[in-house]
């Protein structure tokens, strides 16, 4: 097998889960405008807020683990590099970049939609790639290897949640239902996201959750080895994440505290969920 | 022991978080006597200019009231070189305490002062 060959399918897979992933936002006029309307010190918060992701969940899901740092910072670089590719030739081929485009607006959108794409291409590399040939990859979708951590855990679960939270935050229905819910629904919504999550990552028997009895008794676990304890942690990550969005996207500008708020109780339905699906991702390990 | 007292310090400021926005939604929420959209306009004249595209005068939309309003139209009326103008300005979403800037257009600079005045909002 050439070298060149798999580096080509390599690139086939990243450009692959890139778009599976980065479509719906490349598809999002809001995305578009916050390109050109963000300052250029926001979207580099976001971009290196991403990138200390990609390279985390990198390592902690041990794709190649024998490889060391300088390797993994080069993937992670390659992994942004071929998610600006994609977005710019897809932002090119949706008519949104174009010769009479200023370079500045052009790089803002390319930046921000690099985001989702990047983690397509990383999910791509991690998660959907087939088992090496010889490697001992077996049930766990990335094979055997020591644990995440409970820490570990929350990293996945606070990058799943950027990557999900990502397609609502720059919309404006988030504003419209923080602005029209009441209170109490707001309060309603919290609970939901906290036992929407439990049953998902504990109770639902998806494969990587983690239902059951736990081997040391829920008494003398650890506080984060209870279910509702991760789940809790999880969801005040969710929540700091999508305050993060809040603020990068300029929602904190002329609205009030309560406004940004709810909008994070809302967007947090949206981050918490992806929590959870990160955590199933990395499964019981 | 000492991971444990980690996990213990994590799980503490998680609920922390928590508790912390249920409280400030709950305290928001007592705050919130219903009251009807107080819509306010605030005109920066001294940050006004000129411009190619006319006389440009900013102006801060705010809400006093408890309620939120929407597609708030607000207008400005002054007088330029003896004929009256009018100008407006739309703002989709106006929470109570919302601060939003808006410019009203002028084909130059008014002779008097510049009044203002809302036109109609939607409660949502």
């Amino acid at each position: 097998m050439g070298s060149a060959t798999e580096s080509l399918r390599d690139l086939i897979r990243a450009a692959g889960g890139g778009l599976l992933v980065g479509l719906p936002l490349l598809f999002t006029m809001e995305m578009w405008w916050h390109g050109f309307l963000l300052p250029a010190w926001k979207i580099a918060v976001l971009l290196a807020v991403a990138f200390v992701v990609v390279v985390g969940y990198t390592t902690l899901t041990g794709f190649r683990r024998d490889r060391s740092w300088t390797q993994l910072l080069v993937d992670t670089v390659q992994t942004f590099g071929i998610g600006a590719v994609i977005a710019l030739v897809a932002l090119v081929a949706m008519g949104r970049i174009d010769t009479s485009t200023q370079l500045r607006d052009a790089i803002g959108q390319v930046s921000l939609e690099t985001i989702p794409v990047a983690f397509g291409v990383s999910l791509a590399g991690a998660q959907l790639a087939a088992p090496e040939e010889g490697s001992d990859a077996g049930g766990s979708p990335t094979g055997d290897r020591a644990g995440v951590g409970i820490l570990g855990r929350l990293f996945v679960a606070a990058g799943a949640a950027l990557l999900f939270a990502l397609n609502v935050a720059p919309t404006q229905e988030l504003l419209v239902i923080a602005v029209e819910a009441d209170w109490w629904l707001m309060l309603l919504t919290m609970a939901a996201s906290v036992l929407a999550t439990l049953g998902i990552v504990f109770y639902a028997d998806f494969r990587g959750g983690r239902g059951g009895p736990h081997p040391r008794g829920i008494w003398r676990s650890r506080p984060l080895e209870v279910p509702i304890g991760e789940t809790l942690a999880a969801y005040a990550v969710s929540l700091l994440v999508a305050a993060l969005l809040i603020w990068a996207f300029g929602w904190t500008s002329g609205m009030p505290l309560d406004i940004n708020l709810r909008q994070v109780v809302v967007l947090g339905v949206v981050a918490s969920i992806g929590a959870a699906a990160g955590r199933l991702l990395v499964g019981d390990r | 022991m000492r991971q444990n007292a980690v996990e213990w310090v994590v799980l503490a400021l998680s609920i922390a978080v928590i508790v912390a926005l249920v409280a400030a939604l709950v305290v928001d929420a007592v705050n919130d006597e219903g009251a009807p959209p107080r819509p306010t306009i605030v005109v920066h004249e001294a940050d006004a200019r000129a411009t190619e595209a006319g006389w440009l005068l900013p102006a801060t939309i705010g809400n006093d009231g408890d309620q939120a309003a929407e597609q708030v139209t607000v207008e400005a009326d002054a007088e330029v070189d003896g004929v009256s103008q009018t100008s407006q300005a739309e703002v989709d979403f106006l929470p109570s305490g919302a601060s939003i800037e808006v410019a009203f257009g002028f084909t130059d600079r008014p002779d008097g002062e510049v009044t203002v005045r809302v036109i109609a909002y939607r409660l949502p």
